[in-house]
Formats: C-alpha cells, sequence, structure tokens
C-alpha cells in the first residue's frame, strides 16, 4: 500500500484571510453603510454646517455664513438656553441614577422562580413599547389639575395638601414629566438586565454560596461583575436617551411653563422649526453632540479598556 | 442635528403623503386647514360637496391639523413641493406674511381681476390681503375676539351691567372671585390663549399708537405702560385665572365654560358655533369688547392662500371663487362667522350669538391684531417666555418690559 503524502494545505496569511472576508462581507453591509451615511451622518455634518449660518430654512432663502456668531448668541444672548442645558444635565443624572436602579432592582425581583412572573414581566415592560406621545398624552390627563386622577387620588385619601399643579409649576413640572419618563423607560433597563443575570454563571454564584457568602455578598462579589458589560450598555443608552428626550416634554409641555422643562433636543428643534432659524438651532444641536459625546465616549472607552483587561 | 434630521423626516412624511405640491391625483385639490367640529365641520363639508357636484371629476381633499401643529406644517413645506394646493392660515404678518415671504403663496393679481374679487370683499378685509404687495389670499373670515360671559354667573355674583370700562372689568372679576366663581378661563400650554387678556391690557394701558409702535418695535418696550400691563397681567393670573391654568390647554379652560364653571372666556367670533354645539343655552351667554378705552376691536383675517408650488393653480381659484360665493356663502354664514367676508351676504341668524356681533363691529374704528401675528417668530417665542415668567412668578412684572425689549436688541 502506498502511502500518499499530501502537502500541507498552504495557510492564507490572516491579513489576506481578513481582506477577503471583508470584500465577501460588503454586499451585504453597503445597504446599511448607505442608510446610515444618508440618514445619520448626512444630517449631523450638515447642522453643524448648517450652525456657521443665517439661514431660515425657506429654498428660495440662501444660507448667510456668519461664522460663530450662532454660537455667541446661543453661549451670551440665549435666555432659554442655559435653562435647556441644566434640565438636559438633571434629566440625565436623573435616568442614571432613578430608572436604572429600579430596572436591575426589579430584575433581581423577578429572576427567581415565583407564580406569575412572566405578568409581571410583561407588566412592568408594557410601558416600553407605548409611543411617547401617547405616555404624553395618557400623563398630562393624569396630572390634568381639574380632573386628573392623580390630585383626585390624593384627595380620596386625605392628602388633599399636597396637591399640585402638576405640570403648570415650574418648579416642578420638569420632574412631572420625568416621573412619565421612569414609567416608560424602567422596563427597558428590566429586560436588559435580565438578559444581563442570564449571564451569571450558576457555579460562581454555587461556589460562592458553598464558600458561605450569604446573598449581599453573592450580589457583590459574583452578580455585579458579571452585569458589568450589561450595565455598561444600560448606561451609555440611558445617557444618550436622556439627551435626546424630545417627545415626552413636546406632548406634555411643549417645554413650558415659561420654558422651564425646556431641553437641548426640544430646543434645537423649535429654533429651527418653529422660529425658522436653522442656523441657531444647529448651534444648539452641535452643543448637544459635543456634550453627547464627552458623555459617552470617555466611559465608552474606559469600559472597553476595563474588558480588555 | 436633530433639527435637520427632524425637518427631514417631516418633509418627507408630507411629501410621502402628498407627492408634488397639492399632490393626489389631476383632479384632486388638497386644502389644508385647522380641524374642524360641529357647525364649521358641516359647513365645510357642504362647501366641499357642493364644488364637487358643481365640477365634476374634481375632488377635494380636505386635511385637517390643530393650531400649532398646522403652522409647524406649513412652515415646514414651505419652499418645497410637499404642500398642499390650497392652504388656510391667519393673515398678519408674523403668520400669513412670513409664509409669503418665505414664496408659499402665489400672488393672485390675475385671479383677483379674472374673477372680480376685489368688488366681493370690503376695504377692511382686503387690507391684510393686499398689504405685501400683489395679492395674497382670498378672503374666509375676518374675526374678532371679545369676552365671552355667562350671564346666570354674572347675576349670582352681583352683577348687573356689561362692564365698560377696565376698572369695571377687573372689579367684576373680584365680585366673581368673591362670590366663589371662577372669573375666566385660560388655557396655558398654548401661549397665544392668555396672550390675548395681555394683548389687550397692553392696547388698554398704552394706547393703539404706542400698541403699533410696540409691535413694529418702533418703540421700546421698556416703558411704564408696558410694566403696567404686566402687573395687571400677573394679578389676574393670580387670582381670576382658572386654578392650574399653566397646565391645561385651550380647549379643556374652553371645557369650563361649557360647564359652567367659569364665568367668563376670552374668544372670537366661532366661539358662538363651539358654545352651542357644547350645549350651552346662547340666551344665557353675553358677549362684550374688552374694556381698553381705544375705539378697535381685538382680531384677526383668515384667508385661502393658493400655494405657488401648486400645479393646479386654476382649479385652485375656481374652488375659492366658489366657496366665497354669494350662494354658498349665505348657507354657511355662522359657522365660521357671523358676518362673512362677501359684502354682499347678510349677517347670520342661526345662532342668536351672532346677533351680539354687528354692533361691536360697527363701534371699532378698526382692528388690533394678535401678537403672535403681528411680532416675529423668535419675537413670539420670547414675548411668551416673558408673559409666563411674569404668571410663574419667576420674573417681577416691572422687569418684564426692559426683559423682552433686551430681547429685542439683542437680536435686532
Amino acid at each position: 500500500m502506498t502511502a500518499v503524502h499530501h502537502p500541507p494545505a498552504q495557510q492564507a496569511p490572516p491579513r489576506r484571510r481578513s481582506d477577503r472576508r471583508l470584500l465577501q462581507a460588503l454586499p451585504y453591509l453597503l445597504p446599511a453603510v448607505v442608510l446610515y451615511l444618508g440618514f445619520l451622518v448626512y444630517p449631523m455634518v450638515d447642522a453643524v454646517r448648517l450652525s456657521f449660518f443665517e439661514w431660515t430654512g425657506f429654498r428660495n432663502d440662501e444660507p448667510v455664513f456668519v461664522g460663530l456668531d450662532n454660537y455667541v448668541r446661543t453661549f451670551t444672548n440665549d435666555p432659554v438656553f442655559y435653562r435647556a442645558l441644566t434640565n438636559s444635565v438633571i434629566w440625565v443624572v436623573l435616568s442614571l441614577l432613578i430608572p436604572m436602579l429600579l430596572g436591575l432592582l426589579l430584575a433581581l425581583a423577578l429572576n427567581r422562580r415565583m407564580v406569575g412572573r412572566n405578568l409581571f414581566r410583561s407588566v412592568f415592560y408594557i410601558p416600553a413599547v407605548f409611543a411617547s406621545i401617547t405616555v404624553a398624552a395618557m400623563w398630562r390627563w393624569i396630572y390634568n389639575p381639574n380632573v386628573g386622577s392623580l390630585n383626585q387620588l390624593l384627595e380620596a385619601v386625605g392628602l388633599a395638601s399636597l396637591q399640585q399643579e402638576w405640570l403648570g409649576n415650574p418648579q416642578i413640572a420638569l420632574y412631572s414629566v420625568f416621573v412619565a419618563s421612569v414609567w416608560q423607560g424602567v422596563g427597558f433597563s428590566l429586560v436588559l438586565f435580565l438578559a444581563g443575570l442570564q449571564q451569571v454563571p450558576a457555579e460562581l454564584v454555587d461556589a460562592a454560596r458553598v464558600d458561605g457568602a450569604n446573598r449581599w455578598q453573592v450580589f457583590k462579589a459574583v452578580t455585579v461583575p458579571a452585569l458589568r458589560p450589561t450595565t455598561a450598555v444600560v448606561t451609555i443608552l440611558t445617557i444618550i436617551n436622556s439627551l435626546k428626550v424630545y417627545d415626552l416634554v413636546v406632548g406634555m409641555t411643549g417645554g413650558g411653563p415659561a420654558q422651564s422643562t425646556q431641553v437641548l433636543a426640544l430646543w434645537s428643534y423649535q429654533q429651527s422649526i418653529t422660529n425658522h432659524d436653522f442656523g441657531q438651532g444647529g448651534a444648539v444641536a452641535t452643543v448637544l453632540l459635543v456634550v453627547s459625546l464627552c458623555l459617552v465616549v470617555p466611559y465608552l472607552v474606559r469600559t472597553l479598556k476595563a474588558e480588555e483587561h | 442635528m436633530l433639527a435637520a434630521v427632524a425637518a427631514a423626516g417631516v418633509i418627507g412624511t408630507l411629501a410621502a403623503c402628498g407627492g408634488s405640491a397639492g399632490g393626489g391625483g389631476d383632479d384632486e385639490l388638497t386644502v389644508w386647514m385647522l380641524t374642524l367640529e360641529g357647525a364649521q365641520k358641516e359647513a365645510m363639508d357642504t362647501l366641499v360637496s357642493d364644488f364637487e357636484a358643481a365640477n365634476e371629476g374634481v375632488t377635494v381633499n380636505i386635511e385637517e391639523r390643530s393650531t400649532d401643529a398646522h403652522k409647524d406644517a406649513l412652515r415646514q413645506v414651505a419652499g418645497t413641493d410637499a404642500g398642499p394646493d390650497i392652504y388656510w392660515y391667519w393673515e398678519g404678518p408674523g403668520l400669513g406674511g412670513e409664509l409669503v415671504e418665505a414664496g408659499l403663496s402665489k400672488d393672485l393679481t390675475a385671479e383677483y381681476e379674472q374673477y372680480g374679487w376685489a368688488d366681493r370683499f370690503g376695504e377692511a378685509t382686503l387690507s391684510n390681503i393686499t398689504r405685501y404687495g400683489g395679492y395674497h389670499g382670498v378672503p374666509f373670515t375676518q374675526q374678532a375676539e371679545a369676552i365671552y360671559y355667562n350671564k346666570e354667573l354674572f347675576a349670582q355674583a352681583g352683577i348687573t351691567a356689561e362692564p365698560t370700562t377696565y376698572e369695571e372689568f377687573e372689579a367684576a372679576a373680584a365680585k366673581l372671585a368673591a362670590a366663589g366663581i371662577t372669573p375666566i378661563t385660560f388655557g396655558g400650554t398654548v401661549n397665544w390663549h392668555v396672550m390675548r387678556l395681555l394683548d389687550s391690557l397692553i392696547e388698554t394701558n398704552c394706547g393703539s399708537d404706542t400698541f403699533d409702535q410696540l409691535v413694529t418695535t418702533e418703540t421700546s418696550w421698556d416703558t411704564p405702560c408696558v410694566d403696567e400691563s404686566f402687573t395687571q397681567l400677573k394679578t389676574w393670573g393670580d387670582e381670576y385665572f382658572n386654578d392650574g391654568f399653566q397646565g391645561v390647554a385651550d380647549a379643556e379652560a374652553q371645557q369650563l365654560f361649557y360647564t359652567g364653571d367659569a364665568a367668563m372666556a376670552y374668544e372670537g367670533t366661532w366661539f358662538d358655533s363651539l358654545t352651542v354645539d357644547n350645549g350651552m343655552d346662547p340666551a344665557n351667554i353675553g358677549v362684550f369688547k374688552f374694556p381698553t378705552g381705544t375705539e378697535r376691536l381685538y382680531g384677526f383675517g383668515e384667508g385661502f392662500y393658493i400655494n405657488a408650488a401648486s400645479d393646479k393653480p386654476e382649479d385652485a381659484a375656481k374652488f375659492l371663487d366658489f366657496v366665497t360665493s354669494t350662494e354658498e356663502q349665505n348657507k354657511v354664514v355662522g359657522a365660521f362667522s357671523p358676518i362673512s367676508v362677501n359684502t354682499e351676504v347678510p349677517t347670520a341668524t342661526g345662532n342668536p350669538l351672532h346677533e351680539l356681533w354687528p354692533p361691536l363691529y360697527d363701534a371699532a374704528s378698526g382692528f388690533y391684531l394678535n401678537n403672535d401675528q403681528n411680532l416675529t417668530l423668535d419675537q413670539t417665542t420670547e414675548y411668551w417666555r416673558v408673559m409666563n415668567s411674569v404668571l410663574t412668578g419667576g420674573l417681577a412684572p416691572a422687569d418684564a418690559g426692559a426683559e423682552f425689549q433686551a430681547f429685542v436688541d439683542s437680536n435686532a
């Protein structure tokens, strides 16, 4: 019997293999890339470009280059900008504290075997699938000073002294809108954390328990580190969603009363679309973009580095 | 970024719905106007069905929006092909004038000549059509705004006569409040509702000439008569408005008047039919001019404009000729306003409230416009912010005029 010797298969260098894979993938990626460039990158770049022009947005009106004038006006002469910036920052901070924490606690509670677990998961998640404008309409009625259920409930339980003009009082209107946002958004964090909890290795939990760890110690030493990638995703999405909050505010207060619930995304829209000042709107949008990048990018980089280590 | 995406999205959506300006088929006219209800809806349906019957094969598609959505939609499509063939709009410089300037409105000089429209409408009605040069728009209503009041609630508070001076007006509000009745109802989430009171206070305290100089920024807002107006506004907000007015819209505020929970509402001629549609007895309602002490009535004109980008301007003009004709106006007068813009049409008689308006029109020397029709867009936004800041206690009334003037100066 003659042994047949096959020459060892020639292995392609890694670089060439990677190039070939890219070429194979390109036709599949192309439609998404085109859409991404057309609907995300182009408007973004164009808004930054517009922020250096004075333009009403009408076709028969030629944009006039004004350099940094729109930014100077935004930072020195816009009576609403700092209110909108402050409110956006407040919104981000509260969103990182409240719905995220609630989502995590609910996920921990619903990650165990219990009667009606799926029902509870659905109940907490359902608000997340509602359109924001629907949520806004619903909560506007709940807060209605004349026929709203919240004030009526307070009266019914003997707490009439706590009745408020929930959306009419500039001191509390922003927080009233935020409560609606928590109601709508907590389900989203809940689902992500639930998914993250499925990834916590059961053998590590068992080993910790065998070592005598109590529930808090297991949570702190095993669950929290295992949830780190999920927490990073939830944090980044929460920051981004908070900075672009718009529809709930429009639907509930329109930014009022007296611009007390104004946020950067809405102010950019109103400057452009309502006031027909696309340069000013572009300047506010660019500030929002920079703030978003400043908050998200460092966190993302740090998280990725930590994961590499 | 967001602005550009929003604009692209909305324009894209509108374009997808309408195609080129007006959209639809060759024989379909698209008309954008405010949301219509009750008698107004019936009247517009009558006009459309009559026109379609008289012009076989032509269909008219009315697209309705709420007040602010209508303004936004038209501003977004101005300069594009996504607009309607015809749009209904307010005629004042801050609203209709802005769209004329943006090139959305077609100059109808030739159509006025062809149909003889200049003879159909009165001089005052046409003044807002010709003020931009040529003829922009066809008048549809000349609305006036005044105080509607509930006679039973006035009697209950011991008010025996309609106020004829500002002092009497405020005294009436005080009596109503003392009797446990909400004197007047406003919806604060739509800023233009409360603005009606502020505009009238400025007309009262500053007089007609100064009012006109203020809105054209020919004179400074940092003046005692403006400060006085904001001070009075604050008093009204604190003591005489419905509770929680800042958290409700105009429609919710109007409900308080319909249900007898508020004694007064500052509304316009369109309110005649709304009160009846909402179950009020017109015999229990009175109307009086806001006692400014000037001879002018508060109000504005509304008209239909042909989109300059429409590819069916002849059909559009034919439709506007039809709906403002004597025959058709006789059928619908009263639904939109008790007094037709067509001078040959007599005052409406269908609703007892209509009879209250002719004396007010006759006694007036002219109109002072709502300030969101006078001021530029960014000035209007700031005017509302200052107004609401005063009402919510965030700004002292004495500083309000200076605050607004600072904005005017820095954005000149």
